[in-house]
């Protein structure tokens, strides 16, 4: 039988919220899918469209962003243009024929524990219905 | 068109100033249709400036591309005006690097021309190909008076402009310090047909397409080094360390700078066609960065260029920016 096609996702996550928020899913022990490998960042503000472009090349089939909520970006606001680049790089995306799922931006606090894990779940079963991306680098 | 006598006299006027370097126009090519930019340092150089519709160059490049020699001890920098000419898509292109800060209003005079449209190169060296002369172009209201070997051929505009120019919607310059001649009234709406029909393929489909464009590709960054707005000290795409993109020139690592050239281009590109007019490989950049117009303009409200003191559209945000969240 053939084996189901497993997502590769990375996950940006910001130091101030969603990177606790992650922990804290781990320490409550909730369940969510081992697809996502973590990535800590100082605020979602410091994600480059270029990094989530590397991701994708490099094997990733999704890539997820996840930042404070509005208002509460350690940085002020960060999110808030994080929001904006990420809103205009799906679009574009869409537009050169990447499906635009593929890059997923959350809003995950420190004590949303079981948010992040859904929305891991969430992603992961979204991504098996899309398969593997084009962007995917030849080697 | 520009009565080319009164553009010498301000062109002369500035060059004389004491706190002017030099002034970047254009002067004739040396064969057919080629126009070439001239770097005008002293009045003398001033009678070999012209302006006519085979002017398509957008000069302010010239602004981004200085260069900065070290200086000799004790040596004090020149900080003397660049002073350039622009035509109305081409000052967009200053209004936009002053937002971004990359640039200050007081170190350029700017001479702007009305532009009434210029020839697509292409366009014409098809219709009369394996011109080894230079060319004398003029224009009347409809057309454009050409002379080749004493024969006069008119041709209906049309037939010869950029697309750009078709739909132009700034030919006024936006900025200026001198103005020559008298502004043109305008009927240019932005135009996004062809990027509509474009809408309508699937995402299968506009991935072959794209894919097909970007397979020719010879990345040569001739589009990146004609741009205005490709002023990075460092472009991402020489980077070394991290590597971004590798130099491989196959169709993934090309599809990958050609996404994140355009992408840097969102919200800033103003629009003057250069770096499609100087691909080697015809590729519709055009199209792209159209498209990534639309988009700014349906979802923040905003064009480029147009207005000193807005904030670049990246390094600002709305409260109630469009937001798409599940949970
Ligand atoms: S000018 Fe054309 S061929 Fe050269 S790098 Fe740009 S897109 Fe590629
Ligand atoms: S991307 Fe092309 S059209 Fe846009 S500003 Fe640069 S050269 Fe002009
Ligand atoms: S492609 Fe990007 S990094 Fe390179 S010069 Fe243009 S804006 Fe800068
Ligand atoms: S600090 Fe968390 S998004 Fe900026």
């Amino acid at each position: 039988m053939a084996k189901e096609f497993e997502p590769n996702i990375i996950g940006f996550l910001c130091n101030w919220c969603s990177y606790a928020g992650a922990d804290l899913a781990g320490t409550s022990r909730i369940k969510y899918p081992p697809n996502i490998k973590s990535i800590r960042v100082m605020c979602s503000g410091r994600v480059d469209t270029v990094f989530i472009l590397e991701a994708l090349r490099k094997g990733a089939d999704g890539v997820l962003i996840a930042g404070c909520h509005p208002g509460d970006c350690h940085y002020q606001s960060g999110n808030y243009k994080t929001n904006r680049r990420i809103r205009l790089l799906k679009k574009f995306l869409n537009d050169m024929g990447v499906e635009p799922e593929r890059v997923r931006f959350e809003y995950v606090s420190a004590s949303e524990g079981q948010k992040f894990a859904q929305v891991v779940t969430d992603f992961v079963n979204q991504l098996k219905k899309l398969g593997p991306t084009p962007l995917k680098e030849i080697a | 068109m520009v009565d080319l006598k009164k553009l010498r006299e301000s062109t002369e006027k500035i060059i004389n100033r004491d706190d002017v370097k030099y002034v970047i126009g254009w002067e004739k090519g040396t064969h057919g249709f080629q126009v070439t930019p001239l770097f005008i340092t002293s009045s003398d150089d001033v009678e070999r400036l012209i302006f006519n519709p085979l002017c398509v160059h957008n000069l302010t490049v010239f602004l981004m591309l200085q260069e900065k020699l070290p200086l000799r001890k004790g040596a004090e920098e020149d900080k003397r005006k660049v002073g350039v000419i622009v035509k109305g898509c081409d000052s967009r292109a200053i209004v936009q690097i002053i937002q971004e800060k990359g640039l200050n209003r007081d170190d350029v005079v700017i001479i702007g021309i009305p532009c009434t449209g210029v020839i697509d190169p292409k366009k014409i060296n098809k219709k009369f190909p394996n011109q080894t002369k230079t060319v004398d172009i003029d224009e009347d209201a409809n057309n454009f008076v050409i002379k080749i070997d004493g024969k006069t051929h008119k041709v209906p505009k049309e037939e010869l402009l950029m697309d750009k120019c078709k739909q132009c919607q700034f030919p006024n310059p936006i900025i200026y310090d001198v103005l020559v001649g008298s502004e043109i009234k305008t009927t240019g709406k932005p135009n996004y047909k062809d990027v509509e029909s474009f809408e309508k393929k699937s995402l299968k489909e506009k991935w072959e397409y794209w894919e097909k464009q970007f397979e020719k590709c010879i990345r040569c960054y001739a589009c990146r080094n004609v741009c205005p707005m490709c002023y990075c000290k460092e472009c991402m795409v020489d980077q070394l360390n991290p590597q971004w993109i590798r130099r491989s020139v196959n169709v993934s690592e090309n599809t990958a700078w050609n996404i994140m050239r355009a992408f840097h281009l969102a919200g800033r590109c103003i629009d003057c066609g250069e770096c499609e007019r100087v691909c080697p490989a015809e590729i519709p950049l055009v199209k792209l960065n159209k498209k990534l117009e639309k988009e700014v303009l349906e979802l923040f409200d905003y064009r480029a260029g147009l207005d000193v003191d807005v904030k670049p559209l990246l390094s600002m945000f709305k409260p109630d920016d469009p937001e798409e969240f599940i949970l």
